[in-house]
């Protein structure tokens, strides 16, 4: 198999889903993943459909009579460790010192420090605190948490590469390391344009909806919702796509007058898009260089072909024995080991673990 | 002090936008030496998307630029000319990772495929970004990260309970997750050099990325293809009440630094957001809304009677500042928060404790203007974010110098001919 984290040793200790989604991506490109569970220091969860999406292909191991002692002597032999919840619930800086090339990523919601690290948080609290909130849902109803865990899940893949960076700096100078990883962090991070722009004395932006002007929103379209997100350069291909002579005139086309006219101009594109079915859209996007795109749900992603002709799904096995299609492997490079069954928790398996690792 | 992962390693930058950017940032936080590349006839659009008035170079005097652009060096190339595109292979030879986010088939056009970039370096890792992958029937598509949002599936699972309207993020979310996945992908091509002396080509289509986020909607997607929007309830039911509501609004006038982005207001509206977790929080909350006869609800009887709940919650906050509501509720131990806005984000407590807002000296920027810190915190090495983004084409001299050996003839003549240049040719709007 060419897997570049063949060999990686990695304790996940049971929690929720940064943790388990940062190390699911760790499992399907080579490493080997023991879950710890049973530790008794209780924090975030997984539901179901998360167990069975992010569980497979890693081993679930119980821990027994002495479970500190166990997850001690586990991550004393391993590469790495991923955990996440509110601080302070496991010694990390202990793991460290007993095993200085450990890399440890601790994913919290508010970081290991500072005055809020003990306040309890679930996605929607960390969403809130991370800003994106603030500027997600229709202006005229309360802001709106994305659907889908995405604090959670956001700060997950931070947790992968930020460990793979902490990984690489262990082989390539010797010391392994402490990444302190605060969903609210990584979202405050990431406001796009508008955090930086408050930064910069701008008033703070408010929520959009779908509608942040008429070039870059989202419309009804003939089967569903369509978007369509213009930077200035292909303004005029879509004006032209459109073809209303209306839109050749000056107030339209100058992006310093078009502002004005915004609604005006929303109403051509609206009648133009409401018209076309999301796959007409892109077809004509593709064509003329235009940003469409149709909103998908899972189920028509999973039924349409461009995924599954990138090979990009895996099959894993639900509770209830049905077959179900997942993503996979989120870039195409090396061999992905992802999918499969979610396997029994093992009890009293965490010696034989750490007694192996410790011989290879 | 113990040395930053990626000392040592160079990475050539063709990126733009925001994505590419946002992972060429990781890496050069994390100590790469990060060579981000434009053309002075087809530079990095954020440049001048929003320019700041009154300046006589908005390309280097942007917020949203200078704010994904740090810890990089900027060289001029253009790669439409033959000469700028032997330079940059060139400088290729000197490198160890190429990061690029064109649409799929740009490279190719512009003679610059996988085998002439290999060729010029065995060893480089090359993480192509293109919105829907090189290969597969959607790869042609055009997207930004709105887009990747749609396509992936994520934009479907965002909506109002009980409504069907879908809504996208209030961010550009395909674009930073594309970002953070693309710096996870250059260490593996990283690692797999080290194991194999080669080096290689990640194709990360955006698209496929954004949806390993939505995984267990896949999951359910197989007992019911129709998704149910859940708002801000919980979509399990394993936590209630649980809602976002609004208190008193916060005076902030005369706000605006001239650009006529935003609309500037007297007032803002404030919320926050909270999440009964348990019984016990519950019976907390049951008491300050002076409900005691509440305060043994199970989870069962608190999701049935969710509306009811809201309302209550509701009516507790309204006259309230968002701050003081929840402090209120924090030291009663039940999860809130603000939902912090773009302003009050800066004056966050926590965050002004963790440091986490930098000011780094920029020369056409203000002093006091805050970026955020780097998410990726060494609590035990430090850090040491101390590069501010780069003026356009402030390095191109001394990394064609340095690295190529160029003399000041061979400089002059690249710069008569255009395909360097320390300035954007004809810089308009957007």
């Amino acid at each position: 198999m060419d897997q570049p984290l063949l060999g990686m040793k990695v304790v996940e200790v049971a929690g929720g889903s940064p943790a388990a989604y940062c190390t699911h991506l760790l499992a399907g490109y080579g490493a080997e993943v023991v879950r710890a569970e049973g530790h008794g220091s209780p924090g975030w969860t997984l539901s179901d459909d998360e167990s069975t999406y992010l569980l497979p292909g890693k081993r679930r191991i119980l821990l027994g009579a002495d479970p500190a002692g166990e997850l001690a002597r586990l991550v004393g032999v391993a590469d790495v460790v991923v955990l996440d919840g509110t601080p302070g619930r496991f010694d990390v800086a202990a793991w460290r010192q007993a095993n200085p090339a450990l890399v440890a990523v601790t994913i919290a919601p508010f970081g290991q420090t500072g005055p809020d690290r003990q306040q309890p948080a679930d996605d929607l609290i960390a969403f809130a605190a991370g800003g994106t909130m603030s500027l997600t849902g229709d202006p005229a109803s309360t802001p709106l948490v994305t659907g889908g865990s995405q604090a959670m899940y956001f700060a997950g893949l931070h947790a992968f590469s930020a460990l793979l960076a902490g990984y690489y700096g262990t082989v390539v100078h010797g010391e392994g390391d402490w990444i302190d990883l605060s969903l609210q962090e990584c979202l405050a991070g990431a406001l796009e344009l508008y955090g930086p722009a408050a930064a910069h004395g701008e008033p703070a932006a408010l929520r959009f909806g779908n509608y942040h002007r008429a070039v870059w929103a989202v419309y009804p379209c003939a089967d569903g919702y369509a978007g369509v997100f213009c930077l200035e350069r292909q303004v005029p291909a879509l004006f032209a796509l459109i073809g209303d002579p209306v839109l050749q005139e000056e107030r339209f086309r100058d992006p310093l007058q078009r502002p004005a006219h915004d609604e005006e101009l929303s109403a051509y594109v609206l009648s133009f898009m409401v018209d076309r079915t999301g796959d007409e859209l892109i077809r004509l996007g593709a064509e003329h260089r235009i940003p469409f795109g149709k909103v998908r749900t899972p189920a028509e992603l999973i039924a349409g072909p461009a995924l599954h002709e990138r090979g990009f799904f895996d099959l894993v096995t639900t509770a209830d024995g049905h077959l179900v299609h997942v993503p996979g492997r989120p870039f195409v490079a090396f061999d992905w080991s992802g999918g499969g069954t979610v396997t029994e928790a093992e009890p009293a398996t965490a010696a034989a673990v750490a007694e192996r690792w410790e011989s290879r | 002090m113990k040395p930053l992962p990626f000392e040592g390693l160079r990475v050539a930058d063709l990126s733009m936008m925001w994505a590419g950017p946002f992972a060429t940032k990781l890496l050069g936080e994390q100590g790469a030496e990060v060579l981000k590349i434009e053309s002075p006839s087809a530079w990095d659009n954020i440049r001048t998307l929003i320019p700041q008035p009154g300046k006589s170079d908005p390309w280097n005097s942007s917020y949203y630029f200078n704010t994904y652009n740090r810890a990089k060096q900027s060289v001029t190339l253009d790669l439409a000319q033959a000469r700028g595109r032997q330079v940059f292979l060139e400088l290729l030879a000197h490198c160890d990772v190429l990061v690029e986010n064109y649409r799929a088939d740009v490279l190719d056009k512009l003679d610059l495929g996988y085998e002439v970039l290999q060729a010029a370096n065995p060893q480089l890792v090359i993480v192509s970004m293109a919105g829907f992958g090189k290969t597969g029937p959607d790869r042609g598509l055009v997207g930004f990260g709105p887009v990747i949002e749609q396509m992936s599936g994520l934009t479907s699972l965002t909506g109002y309970d009980g409504e069907d309207v879908p809504y996208k993020c209030g961010v550009s979310y395909g674009d930073p997750v594309a970002g953070v996945a693309a710096a996870g992908a250059v260490v593996l091509g990283l690692l797999q050099r080290r194991r194999t002396g080669t080096g290689m080509v990640v194709d990360l289509a955006q698209r496929e990325v954004a949806a390993t986020l939505a995984g267990s909607a896949f999951v359910a997607a197989a007992r019911d293809p129709e998704v149910v929007h859940h708002g801000n309830r919980h979509p399990q039911g394993t936590a209630a009440p649980r809602g976002c509501y609004r208190c008193a609004d916060e005076a902030r006038p005369d706000r605006t630094a001239g650009y006529n982005l935003l609309p500037a207001r007297p007032f803002d509206e404030q919320w926050i957001a909270v999440s009964v977790l348990d019984d016990t929080m519950w019976s907390a909350l049951a008491g300050l809304l002076e409900r005691p006869e509440w305060s043994a609800l199970s989870l069962t009887e608190r999701l049935a009677r969710h509306d009811e709940l809201d309302d209550a919650i509701a009516t507790w906050c309204a006259p309230l500042d968002a701050t003081e509501a929840v402090a209120v509720l924090r030291d009663h131990g039940i999860a809130s928060s603000r939902v912090l806005d773009t302003v009050a984000i800066h004056d966050d407590p926590h965050l002004r404790s963790r440091g986490f807002w930098v000011e780094l000296e920029h020369p056409r920027m203000p002093a006091d203007w805050k970026q955020p810190g780097v998410a990726w915190r060494s609590v035990q090495s430090g850090r040491r974010l101390d590069r501010p983004a780069p003026l356009f084409g402030e390095h191109t001299r001394s990394v064609l110098r340095t690295l190529l050996g160029y003399d000041e003839t061979q400089l002059e003549e690249l710069h008569a001919a255009a395909v360097i240049g320390d300035e954007p040719i004809n810089p308009g709007v957007g």
